[in-house]
């Protein structure tokens, strides 16, 4: 009973979206977040988050096992009920929706501020929009190709970030604990919000070719965003120092503001352009698996009527509200929040009810 | 069929509404703005000079410089756009020219903000100060140079790559204004008297931005090799005494060039006072000598009197440093990394702070090689 047999992932790209969709827009602001919360000590703050998080997911995983051939949904009405699986499909949509939208609304500030001072918002998300509904339309097997391509192209995002080195101080990381442990787990409730995104696995699971690596690839892919995030968060705490660090909004952009080649001075403009593949990371997946919930709904295969309805309610709303950097920034905020009740509470509340349900029935049928 | 015709319907409407060129400008709409002046006149209003490369048939002076009485840079733009040809842009500012009687005042950096909060502008503009009024050299306009502004940030490019002044751009300057274990050092051109423009070292400011001394290009270097900003290799020039001077003839220097240094500094807290010891070696080779001197054979000794000079100046160069309560080293660094709970209590006083400390300076010269001659 494959019913989702047509659009199988392999392994790489299933570590390759949960990583992505993790880091997609979290690592501008990060290194400023942990210097403001535990300064020259915030990175050890990324390590204690990782293993919480890896932990977190694994127990998704688990909870997953359980019905191996359906996703969260056909999990729930399976334990729950019709009822709770609808309410579930349309929670899970919304949160969803949410994150990319949050995604799309933060990438076209970047944008604006960045590249395209004078052009509209609205024409830019809807600039936006095109790859996105061209990409997903057509299913998970593309998205996940997609995916892949982006990594690759991606690949010489960390060798960028070395040459700034050359200005660096790396006294600046001393003394690494400055006023003890405790501002260090002060930050770790804000750095949540950087690990969101592994929640994923409850649509993706029942498509996983391989299903007993899923939990390697949620290690690996957990392993590569902690990696990725020391790697940017140490050079901009030895290229800032702690005081500077915390007056720009997105040190990472600001790093690299001072390469400089002889062919071209200002290079950082073309950066910002190629990073929009990685941030189309947080709006694409989310977006495609936002319509999955809503067409399981009610119970048809084609996603493709609820995505043009979402394409154009976004495209149409922004027209008319576009919100500010200020909002943007309480959207992040409250998706933190959010994220940090469906991807680490729920998943555990949804463990212990499987878990007891089994024993439960299989006490019956004995 | 209908599908098909929906289809082109959106295509053509996407066309004609979504081309997103409003950001654009033509090159020949620009006025570049390759260097930017700010400087006070005798009443003390703010000037502001912008020098502009134009292009076109029949044009004799390319080089177009506007001056305008204003409160604020991005004010000035608005006046300056008045006389411009075409739409000012600051995307390729090179070099910004600050006078220094702007830099006898506190608080001037604040003003350069805009740097930093319009992305547009870049961060990478070499910081020079200027030691006379702006004006004479932005309308200097030599017959035989490049253009000012592409001959002052090749000045500094490649002199900074000798040591012989620093290569601090906008963004080092923010580092060095916010960060409190250190003071700003910029450079430093003025006129000679032949109207030539003279590189003439580095200036050294305070923690607010305020002019403290100046170096030369001799102390420059030495303060770059503590620094550890000595990346290639540097000319040092010195007199060794015991050698007797025949008139007008100097007969007493030997020139060094020096080469990957390695400078060490230990930091430690005793009796209510930082300590800092410096430990500097120096693998040199011998580039001149205008005296007779056997070089193998009393190789030793030479070592030893050059070390002792080099040594006589670092001394010196710190006396000046700490009289003036300024810290252009970073030794505050230094001293945040390994005595992090005694430098919080002095840190938004370092410079004070480090006045007191004590500093010892050890070098050890090392003769690599002679040259052909012995």
């Amino acid at each position: 009973m494959k019913k989702y047999g047509l659009n199988e992932i392999t392994f790489m790209q299933y570590i390759f979206l949960n990583f992505g969709m993790v880091l997609s827009i979290g690592f501008l602001s990060l290194p400023r977040v942990l210097s403001e919360q535990a300064g020259t000590a915030g990175w050890i703050a990324l390590i204690i988050v990782w293993v919480i998080s890896m932990a977190a997911s694994l127990i998704v995983v688990q909870v997953m096992k359980r019905y191996p051939d359906g996703t969260l949904l056909d999990l729930v009405t399976v334990y729950l009920g019709k009822g709770a699986g609808k309410v579930v499909a349309i929670l899970f949509a919304l949160y969803l929706c949410y994150y990319g939208y949050t995604g799309l609304v933060y990438t076209v500030l970047i944008i604006k501020q960045y590249l395209l001072q004078q052009t509209p918002a609205y024409i830019i998300m809807i600039l936006l929009l095109i790859p996105t509904y061209v990409i997903v339309r057509n299913g998970l097997r593309i998205l996940g190709r997609y995916v892949e391509l982006v990594m690759l192209l991606s690949l010489w995002i960390p060798i960028v970030y070395l040459l700034p080195l050359k200005d660096a101080h790396w006294l600046r990381l001393f003394p690494v604990l400055k006023e003890g442990w405790e501002p260090v787990f002060a930050a770790v409730p804000s750095t949540f919000y950087y690990h969101i995104g592994f929640s994923t696995t409850f649509i993706l699971y029942p498509f996983l070719k391989n299903k007993r690596m899923a939990s390697i690839g949620l290690v690996i892919s957990y392993t590569l965003t902690m990696l990725m995030y020391l790697f940017i968060t140490i050079i901009c705490f030895a290229y800032f120092n702690s005081d500077e660090i915390m007056e720009y909004n997105e040190p990472t952009i600001n790093v690299l503001k001072t390469i400089e080649f002889t062919f071209i001075s200002r290079i950082e403009v073309i950066f910002i352009a190629f990073y929009l593949l990685i941030f189309s990371l947080s709006w694409i997946p989310t977006m495609y698996m936002s319509v999955f919930c809503t067409t399981w709904l009610i119970g048809k295969q084609d996603h493709r009527n609820h995505l043009r309805l979402l394409w154009v309610f976004i495209a149409v709303g922004t027209f008319f509200f576009m919100p500010t950097v200020f909002q943007s920034e309480k959207m992040n905020t409250l998706l933190g929040q959010i994220g940090l009740g469906v991807e680490y509470i729920a998943p555990v509340c949804l463990l212990l009810y499987v878990s007891v349900h089994d024993r439960f029935r299989w006490r019956k049928h004995l | 069929m209908n599908k098909r015709m929906l289809n082109v319907i959106f295509i053509f409407l996407l066309v004609s509404f979504v081309p997103g060129c409003r950001d654009r400008l033509d090159l020949e709409n620009s006025t570049n703005n390759l260097a930017l002046g700010v400087d006070l006149d005798n009443e003390d209003n703010l000037l502001f000079y912008l020098h502009n490369p134009v292009y076109g048939r029949g044009i004799k002076n390319e080089n177009l410089v506007l001056k305008v009485k204003s409160q604020t840079i991005r004010q000035a733009r608005g006046k300056q756009d008045e006389q411009a040809p075409g739409v000012i842009t600051g995307r390729k500012v090179q070099v910004m020219l600050i006078g220094k009687r702007i830099l006898e005042h506190e608080d001037w950096f604040q003003m350069l903000d805009v740097f930093f909060r319009d992305m547009k502008n870049p961060l990478t503009p070499r910081i020079i100060a200027v030691n006379g009024p702006i004006s004479d050299i932005m309308y200097l306009n030599p017959k035989d140079q490049p253009i000012l502004p592409l001959m002052l940030r090749g000045m500094i490019d490649t002199k900074s790559a000798k040591s012989e002044t620093v290569q601090t751009t906008l963004q080092n300057l923010h580092w060095q204004m916010v960060e409190k274990g250190v003071t700003p050092c910029i450079s430093e051109i003025q006129l000679d008297k032949a109207k030539r423009i003279m590189l003439t070292g580095a200036m050294l400011l305070d923690h607010k931005g305020k002019f403290k001394t100046s170096l030369d290009t001799e102390d420059t270097i030495l303060l770059q090799i503590l620094n550890k900003n000595a990346k290639q290799p540097v000319n040092l020039t010195l007199t060794i005494p015991g050698h007797e001077k025949s008139g007008p003839i100097h007969t007493d220097h030997v020139s060094i060039l020096v080469q990957s240094m390695n400078t060490k500094v230990k930091t430690s807290y005793q009796q209510n006072k930082f300590r800092f010891d410096i430990n500097i070696k120096m693998p040199v080779d011998l580039t001149e000598l205008s005296f007779p001197f056997d070089v193998r054979k009393n190789g030793k000794e030479l070592e030893n009197s050059i070390s002792k000079q080099v040594q006589k100046k670092f001394v010196n160069l710190i006396k000046k440093i700490q009289e003036q309560q300024i810290d252009p080293i970073g030794l505050g660094l230094n001293a945040r990394a390994h005595e992090y709970r005694q430098y919080k209590k002095v840190e938004d006083h370092w410079g004070e702070a480090l006045s007191k400390a004590d500093i010892h300076i050890s070098v050890k010269v090392n003769i690599r090689s002679m040259g052909p001659l012995k």
